[in-house]
């Protein structure tokens, strides 16, 4: 069983999860907390199930394509067709191998999110307190245990 | 564009390579005769590896990354001999145009534009992935034995694919990775050992003095009826048994470690053995090329060897060049030589990177 917080502003919620595909409710419960603009930090060791999480989440957005890793590219984005509450995009980003959040400037996530349509998943957002900090309105924070 | 020449006639590509850690360059000639390549020949190749300052960083830095390749494409340039008065040093351009960092392609990309706009050159545009796959014909003796279909088992940081390749430039991606890459999935677990980064190449170093049956480990999707990977599960696999059974740095942990290592490596190993076999016996390719940084892996090369010689009769096994496995501006060269002869030109008007380039 893995445990997962949510914290949209300043409620917090749990959720139990078991730790093969029991994910669907939780990412009913956040895609419900989410709208074009928002940022969705998912926080989690590594191999706590935070792929797992946004493969469950891309899902319910109706995305077929595999969702990969984006560590290695840093970023990778979905088209939501049909949009879901207004979410147009998703925006897959992997903070994993970047040491602050000056380095996350470079793929000019602000200008990704002005579209109208677009929600941004950010994985390991500890890397990036920072940027993050700044946009804490927007965002709704998520931690797998 | 004066790309077909008479009989006879060499052909010089000049060729780029920015999507990531590297920066290379190279110079690669071929001779065409009666339509046909009667000889390759590397001129120049080098490659300014960026791992000591990404070592500091732990990690590939967009920015830093993009910045170095500008500095080190230029003097690379250089060191090539191209920018020498007289006749002409090359007769075509090729660099890779994606998928990569978006910051690093374009110092590439922008560099290879200019050089076509100056020279009036004809400019090919590679997909990094076509690169790999064209690694394994920069070596003489696989272009004898260079025969479609081949199936490719592409493994690097980055990507896991399994590609049937019907002709040059017409492939179709038979099974990929659902999440992790395969060097992604040495690196990751490696961390969860504690090892330095990049940790995979320390976890096959240790795995050699370890036992592969040590720990029962998953191996993911070999139950699936499909061609893809998925190597995410495993990283949860080693944490739990890492916390349920040992205390990271403590003595036990560190005489068990080689078993460890053996044991993650020996299931990822596994996994990409079984699945390029089932796809060479639904496919029937003629030869099978194993490319990319992970192909360098000593335990994979031995097991798919072993295995291609006891399922598949009659099907050769190639490997690229020693020191042509990771990312390198020669086989861009070869894709691009592959296209050109297809008339697969790009305008520099119009060549643009892109990062999410599949293939």
């Amino acid at each position: 069983m893995r445990s997962v917080k949510f914290q949209p502003g300043k409620k917090i919620s749990r959720l139990s999860v078991p730790t093969t595909d029991g994910w669907k409710p939780g990412a009913e419960n956040v895609l419900s907390q989410l709208k074009p603009g928002s940022i969705l930090a998912v926080q989690g060791d590594l191999g706590a199930g935070k792929t797992t999480f946004i493969q469950a989440l891309a899902k319910e957005l109706g995305i077929k394509r595999f969702v990969p890793s984006p560590t290695f590219s840093l970023m990778r984005s979905y088209k939501v067709s049909p949009a879901v509450n207004g979410i147009k995009r998703l925006i897959h980003v992997d903070a994993y191998r970047l040491k602050n959040a000056r380095e996350l400037m470079v793929l000019d996530l602000d200008e990704e999110l002005s579209d109208g349509g677009s929600v941004l998943v950010l994985e390991w957002p500890e890397k990036v307190e920072a940027w993050l900090a700044a946009r804490m309105k927007q965002t709704v924070k998520l931690s797998i245990e | 564009m004066p790309v077909r020449r008479k009989s006879r006639k060499a052909l010089r590509i000049l060729s780029i390579e920015t999507s990531c850690d590297e920066t290379s360059v190279a110079l690669l000639e071929t001779s065409v005769a009666r339509g046909s390549i009667s000889a390759v020949k590397l001129l120049h190749h080098e490659t300014a590896t960026q791992i000591p300052i990404h070592r500091r960083f732990g990690g590939v830095v967009p920015e830093v990354a993009a910045r170095t390749h500008v500095a080190e494409l230029v003097s690379l340039l250089e060191r090539a001999g191209i920018f020498g008065k007289g006749k002409s040093k090359f007769d075509a351009i090729a660099v890779t145009k994606g998928p990569g960092l978006a910051t690093a392609l374009r110092v590439g990309v922008e560099a290879a534009r200019t050089l076509s706009f100056a020279t009036g050159k004809p400019l090919v545009g590679v997909n990094h992935l076509e690169g790999h796959l064209a690694s394994a014909w920069l070596m003489p003796q696989n272009r004898k034995a260079w025969k479609f279909p081949i199936l490719a088992l592409l493994v690097s940081g980055g990507h896991t694919e399994l590609v049937l390749m019907q002709d040059y430039c017409r492939y179709k991606v038979l099974g990929r990775t659902r999440d992790d890459a395969s060097g992604e999935a040495f690196d990751k677990t490696a961390k969860l050992l504690g090892l330095p980064y990049p940790g995979g190449p320390e976890l096959s170093r240790l795995a050699a003095k370890g036992k592969a049956d040590a720990f029962k480990l998953p191996r993911p999707m070999l139950d699936d009826p499909s061609l893809d990977f998925s190597f995410s599960g495993l990283k949860t696999a080693v944490r739990v048994l890492v916390e349920s059974k040992f205390k990271i740095h403590d003595s036990k942990f560190t005489a068990a470690l080689p078993d460890l290592c053996a044991s993650i490596q020996g299931a990822i190993v596994d996994v990409l053995v079984e699945k390029t076999i089932r796809a060479a016996k639904l496919s029937k390719p003629k030869c099978i090329i194993m490319v990319g940084g992970v192909s360098a892996n000593a335990s994979l090369q031995e097991k798919m060897a072993q295995r291609v010689k006891q399922d598949l009769r009659g099907v050769k096994l190639l490997a690229p060049p020693k020191g042509f496995y990771t990312d390198n501006a020669a086989m861009v060269a070869a894709a691009g030589l592959w296209r050109l002869r297809q008339g697969k030109v790009d305008q520099w008007k119009k060549l643009d990177a892109e990062p999410e380039l599949d293939i």
